[in-house]
């Protein structure tokens, strides 16, 4: 009997495997994982500050627009996910398996880059127990985000236990990953939106803008991979779904836009100190470069274009139109976390310790900063095509 | 209610711009000759008029101690935290180092410490006021740009000095309401 079951299991992943492409992918995912290895060793043996880039005018830099990036789109995947679990959505049901262990994946991916970012990570696993500060953001994003990672590893044990799928309990679940998700990514934007003193955060734009912008993601990652997993021929019975979420994608960029376009008019209009040079740092600045061909370029206008090209209803396209997405999305959230703090809290004249050119402070990214960014890219990569390929994501 | 309320009262058209302060901190407070650890600091302002009228002013500063602390609201340990008498201090047993105090605060007055590993920020010399003594900068100072006291204490200088003359805070429109007074 147990042999029997085992042969079924095993032929499942014989017939499965076939279906997909994804060692390529495991190597490449090896080959951050070591890289991101030898950088966490590099951080143990030299400390933080001696080989991150980040500075006291700069705090925050590419291992918390990582985490964002990450964690974000995670909370997307889950959003998604809920639609299909809890309210119907049928065509993201379909996909119900390979979005719950992406969302997981992605999130633990996001949190290696918190977990670098931070001095003392393992401090703060006891003083949120100990001593929490229920007025600080950063504590309700500890409570979210454990709580999203809790719920999505109860999801993934009731969709691949063996036996009957409960199907009650699993839309319970999905909506639960759904309004958490929601909550932990807006509280995130809070996180930035609670400082005063950094204009350019301040406010409910962020809030707003990274739950759209993730719920896009969720859908663009979800283009992205079907496409891989089935050599950019996805399946007759996933069609319907590839349109939806090209949809949903195309109009997450939609809204995008607009967000965008008031936040930075609003920005530059009379010129608010702080927000103006924030955005202006990123329209004809230092971040320039980032903002119009990765912002812009492709996380809006290449991906909108395609879709619209092929009406949505090309599986490939909407694949590459994700990618694409899913590449200028990484500048959008490393541009405003690194914009928000290019403007110096005093200016820079000989005397303060501020040290600016045109009148706004620099950050570049270490070295070690990029093998940590690349341990995050590692787990993802390694520990989801590994997942392709020994269970069973067809749902 | 705290039986003092302390403050420091500045008056930058005496600051020689000699920079005693900043190396009485850094011997007081062990602060490492480091590009980014220093407490306080002097900013030379700009030069105005045109010659031969010419005046050049000199703003010494460091952590306001804002009665209303954006860095201490962000600390998610209560790492920060604000004495009764009104300084606001850093456990640094209970930093994690995520760095959001310092993305807070308007001032720029914090920064990461190798040797406690957790972020640093003047104390008003704590120690040198439990035994008495005034914070270092201000007893340095030769021309006695800073005034170290208690508001509660009418007869107190800064009372005196914030009774006298005219006097504004740094960044007013954070809403931070400091305890670190400019006289004009």
């Amino acid at each position: 009997m147990f042999r029997e079951q085992l042969q079924s299991v095993y032929q499942i992943h014989k017939n499965h495997s076939r279906d997909v492409h994804n060692l390529p992918f495991i190597w490449l995912g090896a080959v951050f994982l070591v890289l991101g290895l030898i950088g966490v060793l590099l951080v143990l043996f030299k400390g933080h500050e001696a080989v991150y880039g980040v500075s006291r005018e700069v705090p925050w830099g590419l291992l918390i627009a990582t985490y964002a990036y990450l964690v974000i789109t995670s909370t997307g995947l889950a959003f998604i996910g809920g639609l299909g679990h809890a309210f119907g959505f049928e065509k993201f049901a379909k996909m119900n398996k390979r979005i719950v262990v992406l969302a997981f994946i992605t999130l633990l991916a996001g949190f290696t880059q918190i977990g670098m970012e931070l001095g003392h990570p393992f401090r703060l696993m006891y003083l949120f127990l100990l001593s929490p500060h229920f007025q600080a953001p950063i504590v309700w994003m500890g409570i979210f985000y454990s709580m999203e990672l809790v719920i999505l590893g109860v999801e993934l044990y009731l969709i691949f236990r063996p036996g009957k799928t409960n199907r009650q309990l699993t839309a319970v679940f999905g909506f639960l990953a759904l309004l958490v998700g929601v909550i932990a990514t807006s509280n995130l934007g809070f996180v930035f939106g609670s400082i005063n003193a950094r204009p350019f955060y301040h406010g409910i734009y962020f809030p707003v803008f990274l739950v759209v912008s993730g719920i896009a993601a969720g859908a663009a990652l979800l283009l992205v991979i079907n496409n891989i997993v089935s050599g950019f021929k996805v399946r007759e019975e996933l069609q319907d779904s590839m349109q939806a979420l090209g949809k949903l994608m195309g109009l997450g960029i939609g809204v995008m836009i607009f967000l965008y376009a008031w936040k930075l008019i609003s920005s530059v209009y009379s010129e608010p100190e702080g927000m103006s040079q924030a955005a202006l740092a990123l329209i004809s600045g230092p971040m320039a470069l980032h903002f119009w061909i990765g912002e812009v370029g492709l996380a809006l206008v290449l991906p909108l274009l395609l879709i619209v090209l092929c009406r949505g209803r090309n599986s490939a396209i909407l694949g590459l139109s994700g990618l694409i997405y899913m590449l200028g999305l990484f500048f959008t959230r490393y541009d405003f976390v690194v914009a928000g703090q290019l403007p110096p809290m005093r200016p820079g004249f000989e005397g303060s310790g501020v040290d600016t050119v045109k009148g706004l402070v620099h950050y570049t990214p270490s070295p070690v900063e990029w093998m940590i960014f690349a341990l995050g890219l590692g787990v993802f990569f390694f520990f989801y095509f590994l997942a392709e390929r020994y269970l069973d994501l067809q749902t | 209610m705290s039986q003092q309320r302390y403050a420091i009262v500045l008056d930058t058209r005496k600051c020689l711009n000699c920079k005693a302060c900043t190396v009485a901190c850094k011997f007081e407070n062990d602060v490492p000759v480091e590009d980014e650890a220093y407490r306080i600091w002097v900013t030379e302002m700009p030069l105005t008029g045109r010659f031969p009228y010419l005046h050049q002013e000199f703003q010494p500063s460091q952590c306001q101690h804002c009665e209303n602390a954006p860095c201490e609201k962000v600390c998610p340990t209560r790492a920060t935290f604000t004495t009764e008498a009104g300084a606001v201090l850093v456990d640094y047993d209970k930093c994690i180092l995520c760095k959001a105090c310092m993305v807070a605060c308007p001032y720029d007055a914090r920064f990461v410490s190798l040797e406690h590993k957790a972020v640093e920020k003047c104390t008003l010399c704590i120690h040198r006021l439990q035994e008495g003594r005034e914070p270092a900068c201000v007893e340095t100072c030769p021309t006695k740009v800073r005034v170290f006291g208690d508001l509660n204490d009418p007869k107190s200088e800064v009372s005196r000095l914030l009774g006298s003359s005219n006097s504004y805070r740094l960044k007013p429109e954070k809403n931070t309401r400091p305890r670190l007074y400019y006289v004009t």
